[in-house]
């Protein structure tokens, strides 16, 4: 799980390892790195708001 | 690919030279506390992209000198290695982190339109801006003052060509300023650089900015949002000055605002409406219909020889003043007073080969917008 | 997940080369003018996108020159305020609808196909239906000039209630216009996701496509996601003008910002629709041309994913001067220059492919290399108008103008240009005049900084956009841009001249015509002949 969220985390920011890539795209579950993507998109949407209505305070 | 490396230093050279004039290559310090902030930041930006830009392109230079084919360079074969690559992701991040924080508490700062002593209602309208001192009884427009000759080539061009205006809003200095901005027609821009405001002015809704002015001066900007035919020619100037000299100022316009609402009910002469008539259409009207009424079909219908509005009095005054919905004729109820609104009227209607001989008094004109 | 072989299609002439694909199973193709409006060949269609881009590139063109000639000097001498206004409306739309996005379509209709080892597009007749709607959609924008009242004159931005209340009576033909040209995007879009994710050789697997496919990919889908919000909202206008509804106009309830919402939303997606595949094309070249394998291919991949994803996160950063909350101008700041990091991930990446290669400098490599620099140059100017207070100075000045075209010109036209003398040995099998190609180069890359380097400083000192005429202060500049823009709208010529004499002859160019291309398109014979990978060819995993 930790990795898929890590492989994830990478996606968001634009860099990763072939190897690591190699792994997960042979890991045979697609689903889970979906489900996590869009999981991890909306936190990021979500923690961007909290800091913008913090700052604003 | 040298020529580059001039175009960074130009760049260095210009930014450093110029920080005192408001009119040379960079950005205006401008005369607010606000706009030395973002002055401030602008250049704080600038010279982390400069520090980036001279690492990135150095790098690239070098290797594109170091490692020429022509030279006999051998190709290395690594593609990819994690740790830099997350490293020029973090440092990035941080940098960021670092300007957005300033940033945070300028705009902060610039959305804090709180505990202003004066309010000033701003009303884009094509293509002038109205000017309205909330709770004072004082409001005009202020229109363009440079020559259409002077456009056209056919005079010689002043020193602040396009950037004058026949009445500029008078603001005084170190008090905070409260600006409420709307518009008549289609969305505006308002802006002045030197005081770092700029603000959408939209119809329909009110839109609020601050400032608050440390040196008495003249200040020149324009509308920046694309409003149609006249956008370029929307001047706006800002005379910002002691505030005894802003108290004495704003007492002689509330006096002559009483003046002119006195006006209303004498009968006025065919002359003299013809004469005040013809100031009113060329600084409000002439824009669109045209300095000879001509007009620019079909968008803006020529008056000049307009058989129904030659016909209609009644028809004509209700366009003035309640305007042509659905199209670009707006309401003048509120912009014009009776007297400008009578005068103009008469002189439409006995301009450029109208001879319908119709004289409208204003206080006809007050009785009309009562009602 | 296991390797996922492709459906292949049916292999009726599993014995054939490619190189006679044409002899066999395919009915004689009509002649004339027939021949190209039935076409569904992806190498015809290509070459009918790309035809077509170039001559709207110019015609756009002409456009800019007849604003440039009239911001020469102070003063109305050629045009007047309206006419003006409906040509630097005119140019936006034409260059960004009919000039940059056709390239990369044509580009795509050429290229895909033969990088990712499939015969053809998976569905070949909506690729034509989709290319002959574009001429049939721009021949209606361009007729609007001669209607009564005009053209369009609101910018391509067309801001609502300029562009519906108080619009001229030619704005519902530039609505068709412009929905004719979107349902052309959308099919488009459609059919390269059907071909990448259908038709890949056997063998080639997501992360095996080479970044143009890549990119392309990633294009697709922003395309769909954002091509129907711009027809709502063009739809929402037709309304507004035709119906009596009040979307838009305030006096009916309505709300002129919600225009520039949904405008945006579709916008700023469009942006990268117009840059993404030009980062597939340059790192394509530069690995080419330094002889060394693309760094970090994998974070290439992942950083264009991100950057897709922030796309649709910043679209009110057009917006930070129209009275937004503070909260809310805080959230775009913040997403726009997050912006930055994937975007300095590619840089960082090309530069580092750079390092210890073997570099020789062709054309392409030129042109990619200008994009590099000018493209990061248009960068930093965005992560500064990324500043919302500085904004509140930048906003709607030329610091704005000279920031786009410096992402959209030396951005994605150079990538195109790189792209055409890149592929123009496998298109016409000679390779471009290099010597031509060269002129073109320099005097594209003068002309393209005179013209937009000084915007900035015009910008910098209060010079709003899309003005008839300016105060004196800004001459100077409004000159130095003038007369570069002349330079390098005439020096395009040279680039007519070098793609003609290139079809016509030339040094003969092998299959594989550059020494470090790798992709699967340099395995077939240059030039491709009409039909190729007609035996689906075995990829060969080089590591990327």
């Amino acid at each position: 799980m930790w990795s898929v969220v890590k492989s994830v985390l990478a996606a968001l920011i634009g860099v990763q390892s072939n190897q690591k890539r190699e792994e997960d795209f042979s890991s045979g579950r697609p689903a889970a790195y979906l489900a996590t993507g869009v999981v991890v998109t909306l936190l990021f949407v979500l923690l961007l708001i909290f800091l913008a209505m913090m700052a604003a305070r | 690919m040298r020529s580059r490396w001039w175009w960074l230093i130009a760049i260095v050279l210009a930014a450093s030279e110029s920080q005192a004039q408001s009119n040379g290559w960079n950005m205006p310090v401008g005369v607010t506390d606000v706009s030395s902030d973002i002055y401030g930041l602008h250049m704080t930006i600038f010279w982390i992209c400069v520090v980036i830009g001279v690492v990135v392109f150095g790098a690239m230079f070098y290797s594109l000198f170091r490692y020429r084919h022509s030279k006999g360079a051998k190709a290395a074969h690594f593609h990819e290695h994690t740790s830099v690559e997350v490293l020029w992701t973090a440092i990035p991040i941080l940098i960021l982190v670092g300007m957005a924080v300033p940033a945070t508490a300028t705009l902060k700062n610039m959305y804090d339109s709180s505990n202003a002593e004066l309010d000033v209602m701003i009303t884009g309208q094509q293509w002038r801006w109205r000017y309205e001192y909330l709770g004072e009884d004082v409001a005009f427009t202020s229109n363009m003052s440079t020559p259409r000759a002077q456009i056209s080539g056919e005079e010689a061009r002043g020193e602040h060509y396009l950037l004058e205006v026949d009445e500029p809003l008078v603001l005084p200095i170190n008090r905070k300023v409260r600006f409420l901005m709307t518009s008549d027609d289609v969305i505006h821009s308002w802006w002045v650089p030197d005081l770092a405001v700029k603000q959408d002015t939209i119809p329909g809704f009110i839109n609020e900015n601050w400032v608050k002015i440390n040196e008495p001066g003249i200040y020149r900007g324009q509308c920046a949002e694309l409003c149609g035919i006249d956008h370029g020619f929307m001047p706006v100037v800002v005379h910002a000055v002691e505030e005894e000299e802003f108290e004495t100022w704003l007492a002689e316009r509330k006096e002559a605002a009483e003046q002119e609402a006195m006006g209303v009910d004498r009968e006025w002469e065919m002359a003299e409406l013809l004469e005040r008539g013809e100031s009113v259409y060329q600084a409000i009207c002439s824009s669109c219909h045209q300095a000879e009424g001509q007009g620019a079909p079909p968008a803006f219908p020529a008056l000049a020889n307009n058989e129904q509005l030659l016909s209609d009095v009644d028809w004509h005054l209700d366009k003035v003043i309640n305007g042509v919905s659905g199209a670009a004729m707006p309401a003048f109820r509120s912009t014009l007073n009776p007297v400008e609104l009578a005068a103009v009227v008469t002189y439409t209607r006995n301009a450029w080969g109208n001879e319908t001989g119709d004289v409208v008094q204003p206080s006809e004109v007050a009785e009309l917008i009562a009602q | 997940m296991a390797p996922k072989l492709p459906p292949q299609p049916p292999l009726q002439h599993s014995s054939t080369a490619v190189a006679d694909g044409q002899s066999h199973g395919h009915a004689a193709p009509p002649k004339g003018i027939l021949r190209w409006l039935l076409t569904t060949n992806h190498k015809e269609i290509g070459s009918l996108y790309l035809i077509f881009s170039l001559t709207m590139f110019f015609i756009g063109g002409i456009f800019a020159l007849v604003v440039r000639a009239e911001l020469f000097q102070p003063g109305l001498q050629l045009v007047e305020p309206e006419f003006f206004n409906q040509m630097t409306t005119m140019h936006g739309l034409i260059m960004v609808f009919a000039a940059v996005m056709p390239a990369f379509t044509g580009l795509a209709n050429w290229m895909i196909p033969l990088q990712i080892g499939a015969p053809d597009m998976a569905l070949p007749r909506l690729n034509n239906f989709s290319f002959w709607l574009l001429p049939v959609a721009f021949t209606l924008l361009l007729s609007t000039l001669f209607m009564p009242g005009g053209g369009p004159n609101f910018g391509w931005t067309f801001y609502a209630p300029l562009s519906t209340t108080y619009a001229p009576p030619s704005t519902t033909f530039f609505i068709l216009a412009l929905h004719i040209a979107g349902i052309s995007s959308i099919l488009g879009a459609i059919n390269i996701i059907a071909t990448i994710l259908n038709m890949r050789a056997p063998g080639m697997r997501l992360m095996d496509m080479p970044l143009f496919v890549w990119t392309w990919l990633i294009t697709a889908f922003l395309l769909i996601a954002v091509m129907p919000v711009l027809a709502g909202v063009i739809t929402m206008m037709l309304m507004d003008i035709n119906f009596g509804t009040s979307f838009f106009d305030a006096a009916g309830g309505g709300d002129p910002v919600l225009f520039q919402h949904l405008f945006w939303f579709f916008g700023h997606p469009e942006v990268y629709i117009m840059i993404l595949p030009a980062f597939g094309i340059v790192s394509a070249i530069i690995p080419t041309f330094a002889r060394k394998p693309l760094f970090g291919y994998a974070s290439m991949v992942y950083a264009t994913a991100a950057i897709a994803l922030l796309s649709f996160l910043v679209w009110a950063h057009h917006m930070f001067i129209v009275g937004l909350p503070l909260v809310a101008e805080l959230f775009f700041m913040y997403s726009t220059m997050l912006i930055a990091v994937p975007t300095g991930v590619k840089v960082f990446n090309w530069v580092t492919t750079l390092f210890r290669g073997s570099i020789s400098f062709e054309s392409p490599m030129l042109f990619s290399l200008a994009f590099v620099v000018l493209f990061t140059i248009g960068g930093f100017s965005g992560l500064m108008l990324a500043i919302a207070p500085a904004d509140f100075q930048y906003h709607d000045t030329y610091f704005v103008v000279a920031h786009f075209h410096y992402v959209l010109v030396p951005g994605a036209i150079f990538a195109i240009m790189a792209g055409v003398y890149y592929w123009l040995p496998k298109w016409t099998g000679h390779y471009p005049n290099e010597r031509l190609a060269q002129w073109h180069f320099w005097f594209s890359i003068i002309g393209v900084n005179l013209t937009f380097f000084p915007m900035h400083f015009a910008g910098l000192a209060g010079m709003p956009r899309r003005i008839p005429d300016y105060a004196l202060q800004f001459a100077d500049f409004n000159l130095l841009s003038s007369i570069g823009a002349f330079f390098f709208g005439a020096s395009q010529l040279l680039f007519v001249l070098g793609v003609i004499l290139c079809i016509r002859g030339g040094k003969k160019a092998p299959a594989k015509a550059w020494e470090g291309a790798v992709d699967l398109e340099w395995t077939v014979p240059s030039p491709a002949p009409l039909h190729t990978f007609e035996t689906p060819p075995v990829f060969h995993r080089t590591s990327h």
